[in-house]
């Protein structure tokens, strides 16, 4: 009889979730312009990827964006998030300073950064520019538009890892801290020793996550450069999205949406795995 | 608030969205989802065309519904499903093919013949709405691209207005000099902006004839023409013509560029009529417009034909006599003069006959002026063909984000170019290229 409070949770699972997905899977097999009726067309739209120059940049720009997420915004939050445990005077009002940005609509954060800090003509850049000292807008040069983009999420994204590793390191036993601090121990041996240790899972999860994350991108980068200028901030997400609603290809852009769910599966099992793990010891 | 009261309240906020299909007071509801429109246009559009018709036809009632920028991506959805609106508002002819080939659209053949829209639009509009001999869609409003100037600049540095493509990029060297950006534009707004510039190479440079037969399937898109426009717009792009901050403005702050003096040329669409009052303001005047110049050999300025946006009726529409009325509404000279009046470029219907339209006497002349150049090169079947008009989808996006990387110098001309050819042949095969009139 209890089973039966599973099944509200279930029929949203598989209406919202699990039928769309095997919707999508099989439209990667399809070529389907969105209007008409889908033709089956075997692994052709996976063939098409592997040849396709902007499927392996945009891959790559989901790497190097990945490989970013996992380390500064991480090393970032860890760092305040134990100056704050270590400080506590003040910690409050620092964790609304820095979880602010979090709360902010992305569209606007992006339009904000947008006009008001990268545009020659309304931001700082155009401001710094017109006072003598040239700075190019990161968003249209094809060396830095990622790198542009990366630098407005971290601002909205690394206040909420702040809060989330403050959290937990409030969880970490307070004699183990009294006890390092008795020992002698300096503020980095007491990160390396005690409080890291003390919240690896929640910071396994929230790189797990930051991976899972890193592949679905797509609003900053949609909102700043729609992938350009050239392709050179051009990632999985919005290649799926201009292939399903500008190409009229959303065969192709079901693929692509396939690519990146595999990247989340492989995440989500390695997580697992380190779970159980964790569980046996 | 007791049980009842709570249901009774409960059932009747329910009935509410029920209210609209029985607004028998009203007249039958006829729906129209337009796109995003600023809040003077939205005024123009409640006063012009839903007050004028609903006044003009007491029997319906109009109501049109703002989706913004993703209108065309939900009103898929919507017909897929077998909803969405009365009146069906495309991105352009190369949606239409598709929706009527999957039967969401009706046939307007006989709407057509009962209201005269054979006689009262010009016929190579009615054939590119056609899909399988029938006629699917009328086009919203047609454009074409050409060189707005600025002629307080112009004149404060003794140049004359280019009508050859040397004097051309004569005036741009001498605007470079001058320290200004020979060319107003940008894409920071809209990525789309990019294909302004290729359909401009492609019909001035290359010629609408081979366009013509390279949309025909007839000539490859790799053939020396297009390589010769593409190489010179590359130049341009090179020289430095398009500004340092191409990737940054968004179109109306390139506008402004160019109504600043900072601009003396900006090759653009005729929509940008509707900026000329906001940004020139007292000086409206000093706005100029002409045709883009054409390479030797090329005669007269070539008008390449667009249309931005078509009408339809859905085939699941549960009043078609209403949306037929509506798209008629919106073809009367009536219309056209008193939209035109108060918004230009965006509701430039492709009438047959405009000796019965009278636009306001505030509105620049050059704007009919332009218009009627159009529709004349239209009538003498001189025009040319702008990409998001006559193109398939995919072809148009690997044209438009394709030309930023031979600019960046990540591509050369003829890889962009056998991308461009690589994508048409696959959408010929497939039957996604739009009808072209007979030349």
């Amino acid at each position: 009889m209890h089973r039966l409070y599973l099944v509200p949770t279930l029929l949203i699972n598989v209406v919202i979730i699990f039928i769309p997905a095997m919707l999508t899977i099989a439209l990667a097999f399809c070529r389907w312009d969105g209007i008409g009726v889908p033709t089956y067309v075997g692994l052709a739209n996976f063939r098409a990827l592997a040849t396709d120059r902007v499927f392996w940049m945009a891959l790559g720009n989901n790497v190097i964006w990945t490989a970013i997420f996992l380390t500064i915004p991480i090393a970032m939050g860890l760092l305040a998030a134990t100056m704050m445990l270590v400080a506590r005077r003040g910690s409050a009002f620092f964790q609304v300073v820095y979880f602010l940005p979090v709360v902010i609509a992305t569209a606007i954060t992006a339009r904000v950064w947008q006009g008001m800090i990268y545009s020659p003509l309304t931001g700082v850049a155009g401001l710094i520019t017109r006072a003598g000292f040239p700075v190019p807008n990161p968003l249209t040069l094809p060396s830095t538009a990622l790198y542009g983009i990366a630098a407005v999420d971290l601002w909205h994204w690394w206040g909420f890892l702040c809060v989330i590793f403050f959290a937990a390191l409030r969880q970490v036993p307070q004699e183990q801290i009294e006890a390092a601090r008795i020992e002698g121990a300096s503020f980095w041996q007491m990160l390396r020793y005690v409080l890291i240790p003390g919240i690896r899972p929640t910071i396994t999860l929230m790189m797990i996550m930051t991976i899972i994350w890193s592949f679905l991108v797509f609003d900053f980068v949609y909102i700043l450069t729609q992938g350009g200028p050239a392709f050179s901030s051009e990632v999985l997400s919005t290649l799926a999205y201009r292939s399903a609603f500008y190409d009229l290809a959303v065969g192709k852009a079901a693929a692509v949406a396939v690519v990146i769910s595999l990247f989340g599966l492989a995440t989500t099992a390695v997580y697992i795995r380190l779970q159980a793990k964790e569980l046996d010891q | 608030m007791d049980r009842r009261t709570f249901l009774v309240g409960g059932l009747g906020a329910s009935l509410v969205p029920l209210m609209n299909r029985f607004a028998f007071a009203a007249g039958q509801p006829v729906s129209w989802w337009y796109e995003s429109a600023a809040p003077a246009q939205q005024a123009a559009i409640a006063d012009v065309l839903v007050g004028g018709f609903n006044a003009a036809h007491p029997e319906y009632s109009l109501a049109v519904d703002y989706r913004g920028s993703e209108l065309d991506k939900q009103m898929r959805v919507a017909l897929l499903s077998g909803n969405g609106p009365d009146v069906v508002y495309t991105a352009g002819p190369s949606y239409v093919a598709p929706m009527a080939r999957a039967g969401q659209l009706l046939a307007l053949d006989d709407y057509a013949k009962k209201y005269g829209w054979n006689e009262r639009i010009l016929p190579v509009f009615l054939e590119m709405g056609r899909y399988d001999g029938k006629l699917y869609a009328v086009p919203k409003t047609y454009e074409t691209l050409g060189l707005f100037y600025n002629k307080a600049v112009l004149a404060k540095n003794g140049w004359k207005v280019p009508a050859t493509l040397a004097e051309l990029e004569a005036l741009a060297d001498e605007a470079l000099k001058a320290k200004l950006v020979p060319f107003a534009s940008g894409n920071a707004g809209w990525r789309g902006n990019n294909e302004h510039y290729v359909t401009i190479v492609f019909n001035s440079i290359a010629g609408p004839d081979n366009v013509y037969k390279a949309l025909k399937g007839e000539l490859p898109w790799t053939a020396e023409p297009f390589v010769t426009a593409i190489d010179r717009l590359n130049s341009w792009w090179q020289k430095g013509y398009f500004g340092p901050d191409y990737f940054s403005l968004e179109t109306e702050q390139f506008f402004a560029q160019m109504a600043a003096g900072r601009s003396p040329m900006l090759p653009s669409g005729t929509w940008h009529f509707q900026y000329i009052q906001s940004y020139f303001k007292d000086n409206a005047d000093d706005c100029g417009f002409v045709g883009f110049p054409s390479a030797d050999g090329l005669g007269d300025p070539v008008y390449a034909l667009g249309v931005g946006s078509t009408l339809s009726i859905a085939a699941a529409s549960q009043n078609p006599d209403g949306a037929a009325a509506a798209i008629d509404y919106v073809f009367s000279p009536e219309f056209y003069s008193k939209m035109n009046s108060v918004w230009q470029g965006e509701w430039n219907t492709p009438l047959e006959d405009l000796s019965m339209v009278k636009i306001s006497s505030e509105v620049p002349a050059l704007y009919a002026e332009s218009m009627k150049a159009l529709a004349d090169a239209v009538g003498d079947n001189k025009y040319g063909y702008t990409s998001w008009t006559f193109l398939p989808p995919a072809t148009n996006t690997q044209l438009i984000n394709g030309i930023e990387e031979v600019w960046l110098g990540r591509a050369t001309v003829a890889d962009y170019l056998g991308q461009i050819d690589a994508a048409f042949r696959e959408e010929l095969a497939d039957g996604k290229v739009p009808a072209v009139p007979n030349r």
